[in-house]
């Protein structure tokens, strides 16, 4: 958008060049050979924006249509937003400076729950109208995709469509769906078109189904408002990614991002079956990548990028079949052009910690755990199947090979969690200094405990749950500060409890919440999950307003049998199994992986017509 | 041997800091593949330097890249390399090789020619004549703070910057003007503008300036202009 904002206004903000672009891989083509443009929106900083890996997939898939220019615009932070407000400038995209509202498709980012203001905020700025029923025909379509999209019900009355599961096909199908309609001189409104696309696999529109609740509050019914709509919409899958084309050119942006490297995505999907992880559930299954693949991959992003590092990414790298191997080949392949290997997740073993050891020729940080629970009873509950020998084996290697720093994550607020199994977080972090002064001889190992507060989300065996109080959060987090504070080395750090808390409301929310954003978008909500901005009684008063309570959506347990906003957008796992893994958590028993073992039930395979595809014990 | 180049950095990423300018040109050697030398080392970094760092928003013309090579190549080949890997913005004006001895192309610098465009309500003539005819202008470099302290220094913008020349069309001044970079020190013409509306009445628009370095140049015996990579060797655009 840079055409339009002046060298004082660039001046007076923080990181300018977030606003103007011209990277290199970036895409512009002549304006006359536009048919379609597609402005691929992210609801954050452009730092965030361009370290998430779908957006460079969108980018990459869209502009290499012939007559499809996808452009780019990321959230404008507060300083920029006054400047641009007070002269009337309008939110425009990065690559041409195209507000906008003159785009024909926008298509939001739903990465998570406390950027939805911000998507209201960039509506308004880029002069599109907020409410969906309120656009014209000649107004862009504002769609949605990413991980929030399965409960893509708060935002119901601001997005035309949603778009579920993997991306690279369907929005290809929805775009050349959009030319067909656009050439034929857009027959039968806004409606038709919508009417098209709703045959896609994938694809959601809100305004085609009727919510009906109960007196309670709960819903009662969720209906198509026609015939040939589907009752439930199934999320996109592709069945082998090893055939889908990947963004080998990438935009390499000026600045540093939050991930500025090459990312190498080995494979989708994971099913650990950790019963508080959305990701884990709505990515199913598993699909890796061939080896060679990956390989042929780093092979051309290198020389495309310039990067000197490469990212191994997915949700749980360390599961990776051939990773091994695959990082030794790399390393040789690349060792001429100094490209390092880094491995974002570590798992809990001593397997991950010496891989770690392998790639990171310095120490230049410290390494990071997650058991998610401080006693064995409740990482069971949460089937997270790790034991505190395999957390002690894990930093005994990390500290025999020399580090001294580790960071360990844990939530509080999980189902069935007693104090006792809260402070058995302090325990644990002793025992991992302890094991410093085991193994070195001396004390000084550096313990980071970093504390966020559950939030249940949809899609996941803890739907069912009701999230802590604010008053019980905030005594958890004093329970842990009195523990630790009698520990020495030990930094202990937790999330605002206000935040989770209205991730709660969202999270599991009903379309009757797209009122309460609307009103705390016009009270000032913006940047809610960064903290500095994040006001909750702005959300307060908005819930409120909209006749709505906060605890009805986050503090709430809810009945075996209710029915959810978001059971007509489906990601394919059953509501049975999910149900199931509800009951034996509250049992603490666990469910194994069945990436390489049998078939745990899920019901998405089988549904979606999918298989998992992982290569242990098949190289080559 | 080393690849010198004259580089640009236009007005469309003239608000890229000084080191994403440097991790940009990193990154567009490694694109390039041109064959460059590396520190020894555990952690082995790209041997290469800019000659005098530019202030953020202010475009440039002369750049000046030294690019240590491990093996030697036609300078033809190597440019053209470089130019595709590029970004917008960013464009190869001149370029030679040279031994990896010849001094640093910063050590030659005397000094650098500036354009600025900037609105200006008042004709500037006396105010610019009264620049011109003082004996010393004293201008106060603002450091930040050092132990709770303001870390200020007076220095004389005369010894830096002697003359100016200008056009002013009612509206917009436009301004020319050398500063010399000396060992102990330089001025920046973002500081120079401060000083003619501060110290000399000039009702600049500071924040609309916008400021171009058009030339890094270096100095013969006699004192006259030299460029720093010679025309006669040199690869042109
Ligand atoms: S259907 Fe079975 S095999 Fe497929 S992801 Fe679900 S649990 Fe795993």
């Amino acid at each position: 958008m840079h055409k339009d904002l002046p060298i004082d206004i660039l001046s007076a903000v923080e990181k300018p060049a977030r606003y103007t672009g011209m990277e290199f891989g970036s895409i512009v083509k002549p304006e006359e050979e536009t048919d379609v443009s597609f402005c691929l929106a992210f609801p954050d900083t452009y730092e965030i924006g361009m370290s998430y890996l779908g957006f460079k997939i969108l980018y990459a898939a869209l502009n290499g249509v012939r007559g499809v220019q996808a452009e780019r615009v990321f959230a404008p932070w507060v300083d920029m937003e006054s400047q641009m407000r007070e002269r009337g400038i309008p939110l425009s995209s990065l690559e041409t400076s195209r507000v906008l509202g003159d785009f024909d498709l926008i298509g939001f980012t739903l990465l998570y729950e406390m950027s939805y203001s911000n998507i209201l905020n960039m509506l308004d700025m880029g002069k599109v109208p907020l409410w969906a029923r309120d656009r014209q025909i000649d107004d862009a379509f504002v769609c949605a995709g990413g991980p929030c999209v399965f409960n893509s019900e708060p935002l119901a009355d601001f997005l035309d469509f949603c778009m579920l599961g993997d991306g690279e096909h369907i929005i290809l199908e929805v775009t050349e769906a959009y030319r067909a309609w656009k050439k034929e001189g857009k027959p039968g409104g806004r409606e038709e078109f919508l009417h098209r696309i709703a045959r896609i696999q994938g694809v959601y529109v809100p305004s085609f189904y009727m919510v009906r609740y109960h007196e309670n509050g709960t819903v009662a019914e969720v209906r198509p408002r026609y015939e040939e709509v589907p009752p439930v919409v199934y999320k996109r899958v592709e069945k082998d990614i090893n055939d889908l084309d990947y963004p080998t050119h990438p935009i390499v942006p000026y600045g540093d991002t939050v991930h500025d490297r090459i990312m190498l995505e080995l494979f989708r999907g994971c099913s650990r079956g950790c019963r508080f992880c959305n990701a884990g559930m709505i990515y199913r299954p598993v699909r890796e990548r061939r080896p060679e693949v990956a390989m042929q991959l780093a092979r051309e992003l290198v020389p495309a990028t310039g990067y000197n590092e490469i990212s191994m990414f997915s949700l749980s790298t360390a599961d990776y079949s051939c990773l091994e191997p695959l990082v030794r080949d790399l390393l040789q392949e690349f060792r001429e052009d100094k490209v390092s290997v880094s491995l974002p997740s570590l798992r809990i073993d001593s397997f991950s910690v010496k891989l770690a050891q392998e790639v990171q020729a310095v120490r230049k940080s410290g390494l990071t755990f997650a058991p998610e629970a401080g006693s064995q009873r409740m990482r069971d509950v949460i089937n997270k199947g790790v034991t505190e020998q395999n957390l002690l084996d894990a930093v005994s290697a990390a500290f025999e090979s020399g580090w001294s720093q580790v960071k360990l994550y844990f939530m509080i607020g999980l189902p069935t969690e007693t104090d006792e199994d809260v402070l058995a977080i302090a325990h644990l972090a002793q025992a991992v200094q302890w094991q410093y002064k085991k193994i070195t001889g001396h004390y000084g190992a550096r313990v980071t405990v970093s504390v966020s507060n559950f939030v249940p989300k949809p899609y996941t065996p803890f739907q069912w749950v009701g999230q802590n109080t604010k008053e019980e959060f905030d005594r958890k987090h004093m329970l842990l500060k009195n523990a630790f504070a009698s520990m020495k080395n030990i930094h202990f750090q937790y999330h605002d409890s206000r935040t989770s808390l209205m991730e709660g409301v969202l999270a599991r929310g009903d379309r009757r919440l797209s009122k309460a954003i609307y009103r705390a978008w016009e009270k000032g909500a913006r940047f809610d999950g960064w903290t500095e901005y994040f006001s909750f009684d702005t959300w307060k008063e908005a819930i409120q307003e909209a006749g709505l309570t906060m605890d009805f959506y986050n503090s709430r347990a809810r009945d075996e049998n209710e029915r959810f906003p978001w059971e007509h957008t489906s990601c394919g796992v059953s509501r049975a199994f999910l149900y199931r893994e509800y009951e034996k958590a509250r049992e603490a028993i666990l469910t194994h992986d069945c990436r390489r073992s049998t078939c745990t039930g899920c019901g998405v395979c089988q549904k979606l017509g999918v298989r998992i595809i992982d290569w242990k014990g098949k190289e080559k | 041997m080393k690849l010198r180049l004259q580089i640009t950095k236009e007005s469309g990423i003239r608000f890229i800091s000084h080191l994403e300018y440097l991790k940009t040109l990193e990154k567009a050697i490694r694109r390039a593949r041109i064959p460059v030398a590396y520190s020894q080392g555990f952690n082995p970094h790209m041997k290469f330097s800019l000659a005098s760092a530019l202030s953020v928003g202010v475009t440039s013309r002369c750049e000046f890249l030294e690019i240590y090579l491990r093996e030697k190549r036609p300078l033809a080949g190597l440019v053209e390399d470089l130019r595709h890997n590029l970004p917008m913005g960013i464009h190869i004006i001149r370029a030679d090789l040279a031994d990896d001895k010849a001094p640093k192309l910063m050590a030659a610098a005397a000094g650098a020619s500036y354009h600025v465009i900037i609105p200006c309500g008042a004709d500037p003539a006396s105010a610019i004549a009264a620049y011109e005819a003082a004996e010393s202008a004293p201008y106060t470099k603002h450091h930040g703070k050092a132990k709770g302290k303001e870390k200020n220094k007076v220095i004389d913008a005369k010894a830096y910057i002697p003359a100016v020349s200008y056009t002013w069309n009612g509206e917009t001044l436009e301004l020319d003007f050398d500063i010399r970079i000396t060992p102990t020190g330089s001025m920046k013409a973002s500081e120079f503008l401060e000083l003619l509306s501060g110290s000399f009445g000039l009702p600049l628009a500071l924040t609309r300036a916008d400021i171009a370095r058009t030339d890094l140049y270096g100095e013969d015996a006699n004192g006259h202009k030299r460029p720093l990579i010679s025309e006669e060797e040199a690869i042109k655009d």
